[in-house]
């Protein structure tokens, strides 16, 4: 990451064929630090005030309990306590570690296919990398809406089953298939999304390598195992962890599409914290909900680091 | 013989490898293809031709703007989509504005502060936006930037993987040429300005591209911050046509072809140098 060279203007804050006087020198110096200071200033209260500050007023205003004639007072772990208790929350929490369970092991093998075939040298390639890519720049309201209407009882995807010979079926009204369907409107963003970043992975392989391995007399697949995918570790890990991030915040769908339903089978975190705090209007016990939510995923990434650090 | 058997192993490999890239693409671009083709037929038409499935699915040979008509005439998404292309364009100039800037620091004036600073960046951008969309909202509104371009804009702006992107590719910048921008008296914004900036047009693209993303596709945060009809962008306003009691269809489709095709355009075409860029950030390298 570092590439130095940096070093070399620090040792030599004095450029020039002359040696310039004191008064010189200590003036640039404080031309310099104001630079640093103008220069990194607004980056950093940005940082600050948009994400560091919320994540630690959320952290301490879950543990402040809002009293029905209004004003807080501290609970504690209370507010902890009425989430962990309530059933919605418990079934939300175990649809969403379905939803996760199934949604990124599907996503990442298939980025990982596309980033294989898409990376190969063959005439055409280029022409189906954008193709694959485009949905990565649509916003996923758009996605969800107009999935929302190929998936409704009289849509195209009906109408496809129908020319099959199949029978229609409910997708997002069932509670059965309304999970399922999400998974597929977000992996039709997702995927594309994720391509991105393991097509340049691929790409980063040295041919060498390969050649190689051919000269070993491997075939297509024993250079897939014992070429690609460890040396595509470093960018898997970080598809991995970002989309199990992505996926674990996924709301839009939800929102536009089920509301949560049918019968609490779409209930994702993200729409369960949003309802109690703008439905119920309980910000408080959302803010003990984020956390509690967070900190699983926190885990979950951690254990990923773990399993999958490079050079180990 | 073996090479001619290794020869036909790889044609037949090519040839899967295309089959899964046309399955793929046609994966891709279909649901796309039929809102915009469905989008140019007339609202009644858009449930027909469907049992049993046709050429005319895909196709419209008779393509009529009604539904673009409607959304203009009808306001509520023309508004919507106005204050998409406000506060997607404040977001990515004020972002460059701080990022490039900040990125430049970071490279230039190494020392162990701006190293433990650049850490700090690192940390705030693994905090997931979406997450604390929540508390800040209600931050936000005790500010009274609740139904605010401000408000819409300003937690976009600080993000630090357009600095991180910048950082790795500003690196990539010979410093013999600061050095001799220096010495003939240039001052450091002067420096940014005609010698970091021009070289590296195609990580600027690329951070440019990561705010656009971000703020075009943004749903959680406006739909806390600005639920009033006249802030309402274009994501949250095409949200709410699936609850309507009566849809039409016809404007639902035409508003998400203009709101999906637009970013994708900006998307594809920045592709090539967000590629170039990213390869050289290290980040997935």
């Amino acid at each position: 990451m570092e590439k130095g060279g940096s070093v070399a203007v620090r040792n030599a804050p004095v450029i020039g064929a002359r040696q310039p006087r004191r008064g010189v020198y200590a003036r640039r110096m404080w031309i310099k630090r104001l630079t640093i200071v103008a220069f990194v200033t607004p980056a950093v209260v940005m940082l600050v005030l948009t994400r560091l500050w919320p994540t630690a007023e959320a952290i301490y205003d879950s543990l402040f309990r809002q009293s029905l004639i209004g004003g807080t007072s501290f609970g504690g772990l209370a507010n902890y306590v009425t989430v962990a208790k309530d059933p919605v929350f418990l079934k939300g929490l175990t649809v969403t570690a379905i939803f996760g369970l199934i949604v990124n092991p599907f996503q990442i093998v298939l980025a990982l296919v596309f980033a294989v075939v898409l990376s190969e040298r063959w005439r055409g390639a280029w022409f189906f990398r954008t193709v694959i890519l485009f949905p990565a720049g649509v916003p996923s309201a758009v996605a969800v809406v107009i999935f929302g209407i190929a998936l409704r009882p009289d849509g195209p995807v009906n109408g496809f089953l129908h020319d099959l010979g199949l029978p229609s079926q409910p997708f997002l009204n069932s509670p059965d298939q309304a999970l399922a369907s999400i998974i597929l409107i977000v992996s039709w963003i997702g995927v594309g999304y994720w391509v991105i970043f393991l097509v340049g992975g691929v790409q980063d392989i040295p041919t060498t390598l390969y050649e190689a391995a051919e000269i070993d007399g491997a075939g297509w697949w024993k250079k897939f195992f014992s070429v690609t995918l460890p040396l595509l570790r470093r960018p898997l890990l970080f598809v991995l962890v970002a989309d199990t991030i992505a996926n674990a915040l996924v709301f839009a769908p939800v929102q536009i599409l089920t509301q949560g339903g049918p019968d609490g089978s779409t209930n994702l975190m993200m729409y369960d914290i949003y309802q109690r705090a703008y439905q119920q209007g309980a910000l408080n016990d959302a803010l003990a909900e984020t956390v509690m939510w967070l900190i699983p995923v926190i885990l979950i990434v951690a254990i990923q680091f773990r399993l999958l650090r490079p050079n180990t | 013989m073996s090479a001619r058997r290794s020869a036909t192993r790889r044609r037949t490999a090519t040839r899967c490898m295309v089959l899964v890239a046309a399955v793929g693409a046609a994966y891709s671009l279909l649901p796309m293809w039929w809102a915009v083709v469905s989008s140019l037929r007339s609202p009644s038409a858009i449930f027909q031709n469907l049992y049993p499935l046709s050429s005319r699915t895909l196709w419209v040979s008779h393509p009529t703007l009604t539904n673009y008509h409607t959304l203009g005439a009808d306001g509520f998404i023309g508004v919507a989509i106005r204050n998409s292309l406000i506060s997607t364009s404040g977001t990515v100039l004020l972002g460059l504005l701080i990022a490039i800037p900040a990125a430049f620091a970071f490279v230039v004036f190494d020392s162990r502060f701006m190293r433990a600073l650049f850490v700090f960046v690192l940390i705030s951008f693994l905090v997931p936006f979406e997450a604390i969309a929540i508390p800040l909202g209600s931050t936000f509104r005790s500010l009274g930037l609740e139904n605010s371009y401000l408000g819409l804009i300003l937690p976009a702006v600080g993000n630090g993987m357009a600095i991180f992107l910048l950082r790795q590719f500003f690196f990539g910048v010979p410093i013999e040429l600061l050095e001799a921008a220096r010495s003939d008296g240039a001052s450091w914004l002067r420096v940014l300005r005609s010698v970091y900036v021009p070289l590296c047009r195609p990580a600027i693209v690329g951070a440019a591209t990561i705010l656009f993303v971000f703020q075009w596709q943004s749903f959680l945060w406006p739909l806390i911050i600005a639920p009033a009809p006249n802030f309402t962008v274009a994501p949250v306003a095409l949200g709410e046509f699936v609850g309507e009691f009566q849809v039409n269809y016809g404007a639902m489709l035409a508003g998400a072809a203009v709101t999906g095709l637009l970013p994708a355009l900006v998307f594809v075409g920045a592709q090539s140098m967000f590629n170039r860029s990213l390869a050289r950030s290290g980040l997935v390298g």
